[in-house]
């Protein structure tokens, strides 16, 4: 392999990881934004949509499209029913509510390992094949992620821009008592947030499932990415969590191209820990009064 | 009360115990790990121990010296903890009072429990690879089961030359068991003539290698190595490579984990690729000892149960031998003795004295196969010295 097609390589791939992070972190930052929740069981949630993706696509071979749809769905609900009983009674309390969540990541994957067991399950790609361009080669199943995650993510965005409930989220991030005043249920705006949170993880979870393979301990990466890419792209900010998804990938890709993976670790850790001296609020967050 | 109820079931237990030492049973212990991620190896003893002793007990018991003897096995489950092993080895010589134990499945517990079963002449045999569970000094230690450093080697020089592979690649994880192995490996390839051009190590929660395989495949390799990796690990490295477009062989030198790679990679990625195979899975004997095991315990069989079952009618013919069920220095020779003796396995003999200064490394036959529609197909024949 020449250089440029090594490097053109390391994009692809670099993207394919990045849109994976990216939809990570944009749920994981839109319930911090607006409930003041860390959700360390977000990784569980996309564990849970790799799990949807596998009994429906896998098993019950049902389109990709309707796959993805019923996982959102089952998912996004299942967070909203969550929130209402596990997270909402601590919300004045935010240490105890990451205590909560927590918990429900330990439940969740435990359950799962009782229900599905430890072994891990592999699924069929969605389209097999490679796309053949000069002298390179991309395997479909890992373009129509970034196309399906492009999809998704626009979806996402037009419905916090333009719908009654995206904009009432917004003004619940932005200012939850003034929002009361004006007479926004804050109280069905948290279910309904933390459900289209989840929803994003386990979508990310049905597009990577069959890249990857599907077990009780796959959400524990894509947990950790969205960490360390909240901080790259400033906690609570999604168009940070966007950026520093996708930056977070092709770094990632790059560095683990050219030099490894054990340097690639090293030097993605160095950048958090530079952002947290230098710029402490992120790429694109806000600097806290 | 409690005391009361002591006193009076302590005897009742010895009243009940007392007619079953009259009907002469000769009591086997097995150390296994029954619970946690261990278990499918644990199993595999435990059930090739139990089948060896229906073997015997269907035709009447086991004879030696004119007396019939109905095997019984006693196991405890070690947890694969070095602690645990120490509880049991302990319980089974000074509680249940046996003196032949199949066992351990680890090497850290069979190392903890050595130094008390040699003092104490208790014949083991264990699953552990370490170099150590074999030694002049551990007179009644046995392996029934190849480790990778006797394997390794003969396999490699065959893939070498059957393959005609000159630069080798491989991932290896970023621990010291996945160090070991990289190195172990540069250096059996190096010593047939091929070249590791690429060695890459990664963390264990890794699960996306294409960067890291990107950069394996840019050095132009012809053979891929799986060794060191987890069987999931494996798994996805497989399906990635193919994914890259590498169609080279993919050779796993180490332990049977060609189900899970089949499971996880798929059918199609896994043509070329060749592995390890302690056992021939299409000979008659071994599929009959397979469906009677997978009947009984309604688990798949783990590759390493016919080479406990093997050693555990070593066993037998040795006390049958030497006419005892007690002296285990006699029944010790008596086993040592036995050559081009009849198992499931095949014809089996004992081997180890050059490696580890004890010749009591069971010397079996072993397998490459290649993966053909998901399943391992054997492609050649080995002995530690050479495969063809």
């Amino acid at each position: 392999m020449d250089y440029p097609t090594l490097l053109v390589q390391a994009a692809v791939n670099g993207l394919v990881i990045g849109t994976m992070y990216m939809m990570m972190a944009v749920g994981f930052t839109l319930v911090f934004g607006i409930m003041r929740v860390v959700n360390f069981a977000h990784g569980e949630f996309y564990m849970l949509g790799a799990f949807a993706a596998f009994f429906t696509y896998a098993q019950w071979e049902l389109p990709f499209v309707v796959c993805l749809l019923i996982a959102a769905v089952t998912i996004g609900v299942l967070g909203a029913l969550l929130e209402r009983a596990i997270i909402q009674p601590f919300r004045s309390d935010e240490l105890s509510g990451m205590i909560a969540t927590l918990g429900l990541s330990v439940i969740i994957q435990n359950a799962a390992i009782v229900m599905w067991g430890p072994t891990p399950r592999s699924m069929p790609n969605v389209i097999d094949g490679v796309l053949t361009i000069g002298p390179f080669t991309f395997p479909l199943s890992r373009l129509l992620v970034i196309v399906a995650a492009a999809l998704i993510f626009a979806a996402f965005w037009v419905f916090m821009q333009r719908t009654r409930t995206g904009r009432a989220m917004r003004a619940v991030a932005q200012d939850a008592e003034t929002a009361l005043i004006q007479g926004i249920r804050v109280n069905t705006i948290y279910p309904i947030a933390f459900g289209i949170s989840v929803a994003l993880a386990a979508l990310a979870g049905v597009l990577m499932a069959p890249i990857f393979s599907v077990s009780p301990f796959v959400g524990l990466t894509p947990m950790l990415k969205a960490f360390v890419v909240v901080i790259l792209g400033g906690l609570g900010s999604v168009p940070g969590a966007v950026v520093g998804g996708l930056l977070l990938g092709l770094i990632e890709s790059f560095t683990a191209t050219a030099l490894g993976s054990l340097v690639a670790d090293i030097l993605q850790l160095l950048l958090v820990i530079l952002i947290l001296l230098v710029r402490p609020w992120g790429l694109l967050g806000q600097k806290e009064a | 009360m409690r005391k009361n109820v002591t006193a009076i079931a302590l005897p009742l237990a010895f009243a009940l115990s007392a007619p079953a030492a009259a009907a002469e049973t000769l009591k086997i212990g097995a150390i296994a790990t029954l619970s946690g991620a261990g278990t499918a190896w644990g199993m595999s003893i435990q059930g090739a121990a139990e089948l060896a002793a229906e073997d015997v007990n269907s035709k009447g018991g086991l004879e030696v010296a004119g007396k019939k003897y109905t095997v019984e096995i006693v196991a405890y489950d070690d947890k694969y903890k070095a602690a645990d092993a120490l509880t049991a080895i302990n319980r089974l010589i000074f509680d249940d009072r046996i003196k032949f134990v199949a066992g351990t499945v680890g090497s850290a517990p069979i190392l903890a429990i050595l130094p008390i079963s040699t003092e104490n002449r208790v014949i083991t045999m264990t699953m552990g690879f370490t170099p150590k569970a074999l030694s002049a000094e551990y007179k009644y230690s046995f392996r029934p089961v190849l480790p990778s450093d006797v394997f390794s080697d003969p396999q490699i020089k065959w893939v070498v030359d059957k393959l005609g592979g000159k630069r080798v690649g491989g991932l290896f994880p970023n621990d010291e068991s996945g160090q070991q192995v990289g190195a172990a490996n540069e250096k059996a390839y190096e010593a047939v003539g091929a070249k590791f051009v690429a060695k890459e190590f990664f963390e264990r929660e890794r699960v996306d290698f294409v960067p890291l395989l990107t950069r394996v495949l840019a050095q132009n390799i012809d053979i891929f190595e799986l060794n060191g990796n987890a069987p999931q690990t494996a798994g996805l490295l497989v399906k990635q490579l193919r994914e890259l477009g590498f169609k080279g062989p993919i050779i796993r030198t180490g332990g049977d984990a060609t189900a899970d790679i089949v499971k996880v990679a798929g059918k199609a990625a896994t043509e070329n690729v060749y592995v390890h195979q302690p056992i021939d899975l299409a000979s008659p004997a071994i599929q009959q000892y397979q469906k009677r095991f997978e009947d009984k315990y309604k688990i798949p069989l783990n590759a390493f149960s016919p080479f406990f079952h093997a050693n555990m009618h070593m066993l037998f013919e040795a006390m049958r031998k030497s006419g005892t069920v007690t002296d285990t220095d006699k029944v010790r020779e008596a086993m040592l003795s036995l050559k081009d003796f009849d198992t499931v396995l095949g014809k089996v003999s004992w081997t180890g004295q050059e490696q580890w200064k004890s010749n009591q490394q069971l010397d079996a036959p072993f397998y490459v196969a290649v993966i053909k529609d998901g399943q391992p197909v054997v492609v050649a024949k080995c002995t530690p010295a050479k495969c063809q």
